[in-house]
Formats: structure tokens, sequence, C-alpha cells
């Protein structure tokens, strides 16, 4: 009875499938593909580019799937694994594995790259490097996920950070050296923070194997544990990002085109939520109970500024950033507790919010570009058929409704799971948490009734510049736009109708994550004091 | 075991998918992918699934009636201790509702065929009716906490888009805006007791719920406080659906959406609600307070509901408010531990109210008007509107014996001796109620036509035949709440009870035969007659007070985030970069050269780190 499509494979063809060197294969393809695009002979049009990045981002997507089929959803721990001796002098070491919390974010990485390159428009400016530059990215990510080394991850952070900065300073709005540069300024910190906390490691440890075996006080005092995840508390938290570090996201996101938008809000935000469980929760078990209590206070806070700032907005686009800030706080609120539920739940919100905030990203996109505007006090009666826009004004409702959680649609099953596993042990913060899910169905509310429904625009027409295309029956939208988004709702909802999905890829790790003994002895020692 | 059970039970959880299946097979036409124009056929494909589901219903009751009742359970999703899943519960009550709900859909639809003849957007109306109608029937089949409140969810959806429907006019926006805010709120509040309840007793089903809040209450594991603001979060879900007040404002507004809808809205939807928070009753328990909340707000907006009805004089809202006071009564009955009679009430209310709205539904067809001071002298005219009219206007009050009747008779003599007080309510709820629809009734139907109404023919076949056939079934209700014979049957009361019931009735119809009604000075110009008209018509102001209250408040302290983020957050950042881009921009001044100075540095660095790193405090600190 159980809607679990639990995929069978002969064993044969499994056996086959683990030999593989799948992992590498992951990231190789789609560095590859960035560097034929960089060498690619004669002078290609950029549509043949696009056509060359979408085929690399097809294979890659393939082989995520693969690595999928290959996977075994009753394991916790690593699996695929692949070891190799780098530099073993620093502790730096090529070991590459893949398990439940990686796998999902994995696939995600594939789908959202490729929908970023499919909605890209022809970009007069050195399309070369700016498809390179996204399969870069993709590579990177893949290799910050499947990582078995902390120096392996740094590096493959560190891999990311220089072509989202060209990406937003080259291609970006008006104010794109100002929103590049602080971008830049604040995940470098957050680089240094995360290394910092890992050398630190090192240091006090004694031992320079740099794997993410968990530490205990045993091997490290309490004190000096709380100091290293405090360091990688704030380093991951910029990147989340957690309010009071959340500044750089509105102004990267609207700055940066669509694309970049999809894949900034969809892929690379996950890169801190996931190295806060991996690295936060998975290294510093004991002194992640202690600072647990805060942590959920933290969360709430985040959640709700996020969510009352998102409200004041008129930008379009900024009002989708800071809902990003908001939702990112659950995967937070989910950690602090650590709970089998709340760890499956944050898992599940960082997938759908990839999934809902890359479908938002590029419906604003799509009406930034056909309008000419994103100012919610301009836009008018966009759903109205006659504009040209009903289909995108259509999926727009349907992605708000997911992002403020009605059921149906994915947004909910993972804030269910959150607020389910956290509810016992931080009632308050999770209960604020749920204001803020309230929240969140006014500012999109008022987003869509704003801007896609009520009159044509009633304004005259007095800035020709802001309101040139309000009036007018704009074009329809290409499919290269239609289409992703079309995938990206449906799968909003399909995750919604049947999360067994996802559920059976993560369950056994995350659950294996919450009861690690170290973190029960040091809950239940708290819960004792 | 599961094969011995008749087909239409084993496939009873299909039931809900016939709406939804209307909803996927009209988004061909709504989205235009079909090269002709006419919208028609996703209507008729609406119409038949929805048929398909009275007809399953049916079926399915008939034999739960021969073999008595049975529980469908479908694991959904499960991780770690938590375990979801769709449980459906197929009694002869809930059946009962289902066929209640699927029954009145048809009608609806039929209805909007003529109603909404002209709809350039017809699929995508007929395609949000089949995703309301799933939800609704999945809300009253549902035998599980956690599948209700999913459900409900998406009926707040699709209410939204329903009322939504006509997206361009600027009072829709609102009223879709209020729609969806007001019932979100009620949502969030029963999300936070759903989730407290699942992470609290483990399943969700409600006779496990049952169960275990029994025990809870015998044991005390559950902590007063958290008991009580679990129980009032739990009955904040279906005041926001059954628009009690304070969360009223919404039912009214929704009334800018199209008139088929509005027969839903009023009749079934606020039917789901109470049914489920009769599903809810018993974990109240938990929260004593919870029940008084119950009963005052049930009589406030019986009470209040019904007067303000008197201060409207647009056609629908007349009515939207007379929703609001009679699911009051249903909150006070229920409140009373009177289910049975709640539910009589609730079929009897849902089936007048929905006449009532079609019927006025054809004025407005007809007339392309709702306001009752540009309309007079239609009875004549509308033969099959008018006795609609008056069959809905008697199945509600309780002056001649149909459906509402009986109800308020048995709910009388229930109460008589235990709570005079509420019922005093019912008899003065029907009064006015009985007051509101004779001045209606009265401005609309007798006079001289005015200019608007001089020429209204009846309406055609697609609207009469529904509204004919629904004046049937009420006029018929007596025979059925016969056959339903509820103990101790329905006319168990006594004569004197049934005297002052359709005493209020008549006294209703009295004044509201012989108040002045001057549709050219329909405001009074005496002083304290004219505020009172005001504060009713305006519904006591709440929409005001909202405004200064809550709405106020979550923008005020929108744009103080909005401040704090810019000013002070920001900022912190912009403030830092600035310093040191101008302390690099000073000491580019100190470049001068010479190398003592550089030196000097140099050594001053290497003493200041010797110091720090001979301090003892510093590893300690590590």
């Amino acid at each position: 009875m159980m809607p679990s499509p639990a995929l069978q494979l002969p064993e044969s063809l499994h056996a086959w499938l683990s030999q593989l060197p799948l992992l590498s294969l992951l990231l190789a393809v789609p560095l590859l593909g960035s560097l034929l695009i960089l060498v690619w002979p004669g002078d290609p049009a950029p549509n043949r580019l696009r056509r060359l990045a979408i085929a690399a981002l097809m294979l890659q997507l393939v082989l995520s799937a693969l690595v999928w089929l290959a996977f075994d959803p009753q394991q916790s721990g690593l699996q695929l694994r692949e070891l190799h001796s780098w530099v073993p002098g620093i502790g730096l070491e090529y070991n590459l594995g893949v398990d439940g919390l990686s796998l999902p974010l994995v696939l995600l990485n594939g789908a959202l790259t490729l929908v970023s390159v499919v909605c890209t428009r022809e970009f007069s400016r050195r399309p070369r490097i700016y498809f390179s530059l996204l399969l870069l990215i993709s590579a990177a990510v893949n290799g910050a996920f499947l990582a078995d080394n902390l120096l392996l991850f740094f590096l493959f952070y560190e891999l990311e950070l220089i072509p989202l900065w060209l990406l937003i300073s080259i291609w970006g709005g008006a104010n794109r050296t100002y929103a590049a540069t602080k971008f830049l300024i604040f995940t470098a910190v957050s680089g240094m923070l995360i290394l910092g906390a890992f050398l630190g490691l090192a240091l006090f440890t004694g031992s320079v194997d740099f794997s993410l075996t968990p530490v205990g006080s045993d091997r490290l005092a309490i004190g000096t544990q709380l100091v290293l995840l405090g360091a990688l508390l704030v380093g991951f938290g910029i990147k989340m990002p957690l309010v009071p570090f959340h500044t750089w996201l509105p102004d990267a996101h609207t700055q940066a085109s669509t694309p970049v938008s999809v894949l900034l809000a969809g892929v690379l935000l996950k890169l801190g939520t996931y190295g806060l469980l991996r690295f936060g929760l998975g290294l510093f078990p004991e002194a992640w109970a202690r600072l647990a209590p805060g942590l959920a206070i933290w969360a709430a806070v985040s959640v709700v500024f996020g969510s009352l700032a998102a409200i004041a907005q008129r930008d379009m686009k900024r009002m989708v950033a800071y809902s990003s800030v908001g939702h990112m706080g659950y995967v937070l609120l989910a950690a602090a507790a650590a709970t089998p539920v709340a760890l499956l739940g944050a898992e599940f919100q960082m997938v759908t919010h990839g999934l809902i905030s890359a479908l938002l990203f590029l419906l604003v996109g799509i009406v930034y570009r056909k309008t000419g505007t994103r100012e919610l006090d301009v836009l008018h009666g966009l759903l109205n058929p006659q504009r040209g826009l009903p289909l995108t004004g259509s999926l727009m409702i349907l992605g708000v409704m997911a992002s403020a959680g009605l059921p149906g649609m994915a947004g909910f099953i993972a804030e269910f799971l959150v607020f389910r596993g956290s509810l016992n042990a931080y009632p308050v913060a999770t209960l604020l948490c749920m204001v803020g899910s309230g929240l969140t169905a006014v500012y999109f509310l008022l987003l869509v009734n704003r801007a896609f429904f009520g009159r044509l625009a009633i304004t005259p027409v007095l800035d020709p510049l802001v309101h040139s295309r309000l009036d007018v029956r704009l074009a329809p939208v290409a499919p290269r736009e239609t289409i992703p988004a079309i995938a990206l709702g449906a799968s909003v909802v399909v995750l919604g109708l049947l999360p067994a999905l996802l559920g059976q890829i993560s369950e056994a790790t995350t659950t294996a994550m919450a009861q690690l003994p170290v973190l029960l002895a040091a809950i239940t020692q708290g819960g004792l004091s | 075991m599961a094969a011995s059970l008749p087909l239409s039970l084993q496939l009873a959880w299909l039931i809900p998918f016939y709406g939804f299946s209307g909803m996927i097979m009209a988004i061909p036409w709504a989205c235009r992918w079909l090269p002709r124009n006419g919208q028609r056929p996703a209507a008729y494909l609406n119409i038949l699934v929805t048929l398909l589901a009275v007809l399953h219903g049916s079926l399915a009751m008939r034999d739960v009636w021969l073999s008595g009742p049975h529980h469908i359970s479908i694991p959904w999703f499960s991780a770690a201790d938590l375990t979801l899943r769709i449980g459906l519960d197929l009694s002869l009550t809930s059946l009962a509702a289902l066929e209640l709900v699927t029954f009145m859909s048809l009608v609806a639809q039929v209805f909007a065929l003529g109603y909404l003849d002209k709809e350039w957007s017809l699929a995508r109306f007929y395609g949000l009716l089949g995703f309301f109608e799933g939800a609704l029937a999945g809300v009253v089949l549902s035998s599980n906490l956690f599948l209700s409140y999913f459900l409900l969810e998406m009926l707040t959806l699709s209410t939204y888009l329903l009322v939504g429907f006509w997206y361009a006019q600027p009072l829709v926006v609102t009223a879709a805006r209020d729609a969806f805010l007001t019932k979100r709120v009620g949502d969030v509040l029963l999300l936070m007791s759903v989730v407290a309840l699942a992470a609290w007793s483990g399943s969700m089903e409600f006779t496990d719920l049952y169960s275990w809040a029994a025990e809870a209450r015998q044991s005390g594991t559950v902590a007063p406080l958290a008991g009580t603001l679990v129980g009032l979060g739990l009955i904040a879900g279906p005041m926001g659906k059954c628009a009690q007040f304070p969360m009223h404002l919404w039912l009214d507004e929704a009334m800018e959406g199209p008139n088929p809808a509005s027969i839903l809205r009023n009749s079934v939807v606020v039917t789901a609600g109470a049914l489920v928070l009769m599903k809810l009753m018993p974990l109240l328990q938990l929260a004593p307070l919870a029940n008084d909340v119950l009963l005052a707000v049930g009589t406030i907006s019986a009470i209040a509901g019904a007067l303000v009805a008197l201060g409207q004089v647009d056609l629908k809202r007349a009515f939207s408010y007379s929703t609001t006071s009679y699911l009051g009564l249903v909150f006070v009955a229920i409140a009373l531990q009177q289910p049975g009679i709640a539910l009589l009430l609730l079929l009897c209310h849902g089936l007048a109210k929905a006449l009532l709205f079609m019927s006025v539904g054809s004025v407005i067809a007809t007339t392309n008007c709702q306001d009752l001071t540009e309309m007079s002298g239609i009875g004549r005219r509308m033969p099959a509107t008018l006795s609609a009219y008056l069959v809905a206007a008697a199945g509600l009050t309780g002056l001649l014996p149909l459906g509402c009747f009986w109800c308020f008779g048995q709910m009388v003599s229930a109460l008589q001796t235990s709570a005079p007080l509420f019922a005093a309510v019912f008899l003065l709820t029907n009064l006015l109620t009985a007051l509101n629809l004779t001045r209606v009734f009265r401005a609309l139907f007798l006079g001289t036509p005015l200019p608007k109404t001089r020429r209204c023919p009846e309406v055609n076949w697609l609207m009469a035949l529904p509204m004919v056939s629904l004046t049937v079934v009420v006029l018929l209700m007596p025979l059925l709440l016969q056959r339903i014979d509820p103990v101790p049957g329905i006319a168990a009361f006594p004569l004197g009870v049934a005297g002052v019931v359709a005493l209020s009735g008549g006294a209703g119809v009295a004044i509201g035969a012989l108040i002045p009604l001057d549709q050219f000075r329909s405001r009074s110009i005496a002083r304290p007659f004219r505020s009172l008209q005001d504060l009713l018509s305006h519904d006591f102001y709440t929409e005001r007070v909202y405004q200064l209250t809550i709405v106020t408040w979550v923008a005020g302290l929108a744009r103080l985030t909005n401040w704090l983020d810019r000013r002070v957050v920001n900022g912190v950042v912009d403030g830092i970069g600035r310093l040191s881009l101008q302390s690099a921009d000073n000491l580019k001044l100190s470049v001068s050269g010479q190398l003592q100075s550089y030196v000097l540095t140099v050594i001053v660095a290497i003493v200041l780190l010797l110091m720090a790193l001979s301090w003892r405090g510093i590893p300690g600190v590590l």
C-alpha cells in the first residue's frame, strides 16, 4: 500500500553501478563541460553554447539519478565512497561519499542548474564565460556536498565563491558592484571562519586527518568545542543566511540576473544549511546540545524578522529574498531540536525551499523582463490574459501558496515535520516559527493581490521609463521559461502529495544523526542539569 | 477482511477524487489549449463526475446501511515516531454529510451553467469548483485530525481562488485577501494544536485522540495551561471556517464572488467546519475554557449576526450574516452537548440557505442588481423565484412546520430547564431572522416595480430546474426528518414549546410586516435610529476595528523591522566597510619610506605578540 517507489535493481546492474566512480563523474562532467565551453573552437553562437551546457547538465542529472539508483536507503552512513590520497602531509584527502543528507541536495543541484541554464536568455556579453561559470558552480557545489574530508569541503566551498561573484558583477543590475562586493566580503569571512574552525580542530585534537568523525569531550575540552562551533555557526549562518548576517542576500538577489538568483536561492544557500547539519551538529554534537536552546531562539528571531521585513518590501525580488531568510530559519530550528523527525524536516525544508524559491525567482524574473519593473506599487492585473501572463500568474499563486505552507504542496510537509519534531524540545520557539509561517501568507498574498489581481494598470503613464510596458499587451512567455517553471511547479505538487519519495532517501541518515550516542548523552545530561 | 467489503466501500477513498479529477479535466479548457472557444465541455465533465460522486456516495450509504460502518485507513507517510495516515470514516452520518456536499455541489454546478452563461472563463470556475468539492468531500469523510487539517487548508485555498474569481475588480481583491487571511489565522492556530497533539499523543486518528485525551485528563499529563491553549487553537479553525465573530468578516465580503460559489459557501462549507468542530469536541475536555468560549462566540454570533443582517441593503449580504447567525446557534448546540440536534440544524439550514441563495441569485441574474433599495415588485413576474424564496424562508425559520421548526422545537425543549437563557437565544435569533426575511421579502417581491425591476422575466431552465428541485426537497424536509427519526423522535417536544417557537417566528414576521420600509428614505432621520442603523449596517465597525488594531500593528512591526534592517543591521555592515576604506585611505598617508618607522612597527608587533602568548589567560579560555 505504501507509495514508496523503492526501485529494485537487478543484482548485477547494482553491482556494476557501485563499481563506477559515480561521484567523481558527478564532479568531472560539469567541470569538463565548463572547460569545453571555454575552449570550444571558433566563435560559436550563444545558443550553441547554451545547448552544450544543457547537454552537460543533462548528463550530470542522469549521473545523479544513477547515484540514486545505486544508493541503498537503508544504510545511514556514507556510501559509494571513493578514497584517494591527495596531499597526505596536510591531511587533504580526495574522499567522496554520499548519504541521505547529501543525495537529495545533489539531485537538487543537478535539476536547478539545468533550470537556470535552460531559462537563460541569450546573453550578448561573453556567453562563453557565463555558461562556463554556471557549470563550474555546479561542479563545486557537487564537490562540497560529496566531500568526505573537511579540507576538501572547504576547497569546493571556496571554489563556488568566485564564479558567483563574477556572475553577479558582470551580468548583474545597475548596482551590481556594491552587491557583488558585499557578497564577496561576507562569503569570504564565512570561508575564513569555517577554515579557522577546521584548522582549530586539527590543532587542538592534534590529528590532521580532517575526517568527519564527531568529536567528544574526551578528545577536546568543551570550551574549545564551543568556540570552534561558534565559528562554524557564524560561518554557515552567513551563508544560509541568518539574521543579522543576511544583508548581503537581498542585495545580491536584486542585482543578480534571474538564472543566477535561481541558483543562489535554490542551491547555494543549501551549502550553509548542509554545513550546519554536517559539520556543526555532526562534528560537535556535545557543544551543539549545549548551544541548542540559544539556537532555537536565534531561529525564531530569524524567521520572524525575515517574515516581517518581507512584508515591508515593495520590490518583488527583495520580498522573495527575505522569505528565504525566514524559511532557512526553520532549518536551524529543526537542527537545534535534533530529533529524528525534525532533522528529516530540515532535509525536506532544504529541498522544498530550493524548488519553491527557484520557481518564485524564475517567475519574478519573467515579470521583470516583460514589464520592466518589479515594483508592487506599479504592477497590476497581470493575471489578466490580455497581459499575456496568465500561466505565470497561476504558477505564481501555486508557488506562493507552497511557500506559505499550504497542504498538497511540498512546503507543508516540510514545515509540519519541522514543527512536529521541534515542539516538544522548544515549544516557544516553534510557536514563533509558526507565526512566521502565518506571516508568509500575509506578504505573499499581498504580492499576488497587488501584482496579479486587480485592474489593468490604472495609473496614468507618468514615467515612460517605468510605466512604458504596463499598458501594452505583453509578448507571450517563451517555452524556455514556462517549461522549467511548470516542471518546478509539478515537482512541488508531487513532493507535497508523495513525501515518501524524499523521506525514504533521507530517513535512515537523519535518524542516525539524531541518535548519535554522543548527542543523546549530551541532551539527557543537559536535561538533567 | 477487505475482500468481503462491497465494492462501493472498498473504493470509497475515490469519492474526494471525483472533484479533484474534475479540476484536472477542466485545465485544458481553462488554459485554452483546445483550439475551439467553447468552454462548456469542462462544465459538463465536472457535472458528470459530481454526479458519479453522488451515485457512488449513495451506493456506499446503502451498503453501510446494510452492513454497518466501516473505516478505511491508508498509510501516507511515516518517519521515525511519526505516522501519518489517510483515514476515512464511512458511517451513516459522514456519508449523509457527503451526500449533502456532493448533491449541493451538483445542484450549484447546474445552476452555474445558467448563472455564468456568458462568463469568459467558465472552465476555470468549474475547475475551482471541482477542487472545492473534492476538498469538502474529504473533510466530511475524514476520520483523522491530520487529514482534516490538510483538507481544511485546501478549502481555504479554493475559497480564496473562488472569491477572487473576478480578480479584476478592486472589491473582489480585498474580499479574496480577507477571506484567505482570516481563515489562515484560524488555520495557523489550528495547526499549532494539531502539531502539539501529534507530538504528544502519537496518533492522529480521532478515536485514538479521544482515548488519549481522556487518559491525559485523568492522569494530568497535560498541563492545564497547555490543554487550554490546545483547546482554543482547535476551535479557532472551525470558528474561521464557520465565519463566527470575530472572524466573520470574510463571509460577508466573499459575496463579491460568483453566486453559485456563494451557494456552496453558505450551505456546505460552513457545515463542514461545524462537522470538524463536532469531531473535535471530545478533545475539548482538556480545556474547559474552550467550551465556554464556544458558547460565548456562538451566542454573540447568533444574535449579532441576525442584528447586522437587518441593517444590510445588499441582497446577498443580508443573508450571509444570517449564515453567521445560524452557525452561531450550531456552536451553542454543540457546546451544550446536543450534537444530534446540531446535525439536524446543519442539514435543515444548509438546504434552506442554499435555496435562499439560489432564489436571490435568480433575482441578481435577471436584474443585474443586488441593491434592495433599487428593486421592488418582482413577485408576480418571477413565480418560481418567489416560491423558492418563500419555501426557503419557511424552512429557515421556526414558524411553519418545515425543517428548522423541528430543530428549534427540539432545542428549546432540551434547554428550557437546563439552560433557559440559551433557549431564549434560539427564540430571539428565530425572531430576528423571520423579521429579516419578511423585510427583504416585502422590499423585493411586493410593491410596485421600480425602473430596474420593471422588466424581469423568470430565469431560464438551467437555473430554474435546480431551484425548483431544491424547493421540493426543502418542502419534503419534515418527511426526511421523520425517516432519520432521531432519539427521542423529531416531534418529541411539548405543544407549548411548539407554540413558543411559532410565536417567536410569528412575532418576527409581524414586526417585519409592520415596520415602515421606504426605499427612497432608507436611512432614518432620527439621530438614535440613524446611529443604530449605521452600527448594524457597518457590522459594528468590525472592519475598522481590525484596521486600527491587527492591520496597523502588523504593518507597523513590518515597517519597524524594515527600518532596523536597513539602518541598523545594514548600517553596521556599511559602516564597517566605509571605516575600513577610510582607514586604508588614512594609512596610505603613513607610508613614508622611512626604514626606522617600519622597523619600529615590526618590533612593537612582535613584543605585543610575545606578551599575548606568554599570558596564561588565553590557553585557559580555549
